[in-house]
């Protein structure tokens, strides 16, 4: 016959010590792997947008950020951007410029598609339908969540890569051909893969899709 | 090429992040913002720390006293105010530098203009007798790069006694002097003698300055009118 033996008061408290922290870790791992856990995820769908044709639904990582461009301050900026939104061409491109807090680049769709991935090179690539005019004369703030064109040293030279600012930028007004504003999800765009010691990214997050709203 | 490769992006991902807005524009470190709402658009940073540029690492700056960039900067402001921002803009100038005891290969300099990077470097320290003047004269070093076919030397050239010939260059000549002569002689001060494009640019401060000679000389006159002309053809609206 078996004997019962009953726990102590002290083995109670620690198999409930054990349970607890064993929820704990459980719990912790599921938070520290799921980066987005915290992050809102807008709906564009529930949202009413006063001009619906100027409305860009950027998709990454943690969910949607909404973009509303501004073809009234940047005409033909703001055509080449939805030229290329319209066509895809965007999808599966890498953040590849990351600065914590500061700024996110995407859009070389020649070195930074996920399947052609080329770390020599990424930045520097071109989108086939050649440069465009730097606009710069629009009244503009750069403030946080504002979409500009990346271009090079040079003024005139922009093509596909875009920024978004994560901060108030006044001394890109007049340097950088502004196209919009992030109006929701810049929180998303903060859990973006970034490095601490470089503004290039190794394994970088890609955009999922780049659709117009209408 | 794969090691090379392997070596290039070795190199590229442990570069520190240099998230400095200020060094990505125009490429001068240890600057912090002084004025960026201004009628005319320019924006102001001073040096917070001393800095070297260029190639050989021969452009040096010091930083400044707060008390003294303050001074400085109210002249600077009320001079730099009479370009407007559609003027400027075309001459491509955005960026004032403010620092002191700025040299190229240790020979002091009032200013170092750099319209590629939109620049003017300016030291709040130069020789008070000639400050305001030289800021003019600075600025007409960017309007001249910005259009050397309007500032043709060859014709400026024509303009001075046959005998006359500039120097090199204007730093390989003793012609330093910055009073202005009472006896103008187609030249209005020593420094105008060193080159042509110096000797321009001497003129452009003068009429900034509204500095007036009872009568000009027929040389002066002429240079005087050249360089009207050719700003005029910039900005039809430009006030001297």
């Amino acid at each position: 016959m078996i004997k019962k033996i009953k726990a102590s008061q002290s083995e109670k408290v620690i198999l409930l010590f054990l349970i607890l922290l064993g929820f704990f870790v459980i719990a912790s791992f599921v938070v520290i792997k799921d980066k987005c856990l915290f992050v809102k995820n807008h709906n564009p769908k529930k949202i009413n947008f006063k001009n619906p044709e100027n409305i860009a639904i950027l998709n990454v990582p943690c969910g949607n950020v909404i973009i509303e461009l501004y073809p009234n301050i940047s005409p033909n900026a703001v055509i080449r951007f939805k030229t290329l939104i319209k066509s895809n061409a965007y999808d599966n491109v890498a953040f590849h410029r990351v600065i914590k807090n500061k700024l996110v680049q995407a859009g070389d769709l020649e070195f930074g598609e996920k399947n052609k991935l080329d770390y020599g090179k990424i930045g520097t690539g071109k989108s086939g339908l050649g440069t465009i005019l730097s606009e710069l004369d629009g009244e503009f703030k750069y403030t946080k969540g504002s979409v500009g064109l990346a271009r090079t040293f040079k003024n005139d030279t922009e093509d596909s890569q875009f920024f978004i600012t994560l901060q108030d930028e006044p001394l890109f007004e007049g340097e950088y051909t502004p196209v919009g504003k992030v109006i929701y999800g810049l929180q998303v765009l903060k859990k973006l893969k970034y490095l601490d010691n470089s503004e290039y990214v190794l394994r970088p997050d890609f955009i999922n899709t780049f659709k117009m709203f209408n | 090429m794969r090691l090379f490769t392997v070596v290039l992006l070795a190199f590229v991902f442990i570069i520190p992040v240099k998230a400095n807005t200020i060094y990505q524009l125009i490429k001068i470190p240890n600057l912090e913002i002084y004025e960026l709402e201004t009628q005319n658009k320019l924006k102001y940073f001073y040096a917070s720390k001393p800095f070297r540029l260029g190639v050989q690492k021969n452009i040096v700056c010091f930083n400044s006293d707060r008390k003294i960039l303050d001074q400085k900067y109210q002249l600077i402001n009320k001079n730099l105010n009479r370009y407007s921002a559609n003027f400027l803009k075309k001459i491509n100038l955005k960026y004032i530098v403010l620092c002191e005891n700025l040299s190229i290969s240790e020979i002091n300099t009032a200013g170092i203009p750099d319209n590629i990077m939109k620049t003017l470097i300016l030291d709040v320290k130069f020789n008070e007798n000639y400050f305001e003047r030289v800021i003019h004269h600075e600025v007409f070093h960017v309007i001249n790069d910005s259009y050397k076919s309007f500032f043709n030397e060859e014709e400026w050239i024509k303009f001075n006694n046959k005998n006359f010939t500039y120097a090199e260059c204007s730093t390989c000549s003793k012609r330093l002097g910055l009073d202005t002569y009472k006896n103008t002689e187609g030249f209005l001060t020593e420094y105008s003698k060193s080159t042509a494009s110096e000797d321009m640019a001497e003129v452009f401060s003068h009429l900034m300055l509204k500095i007036k000679k009872s009568k000009f000389d027929p040389i002066l006159q002429k240079k005087i009118t050249f360089i009207r002309n050719n700003i005029l053809k910039i900005d039809n609206n430009f006030k001297f």
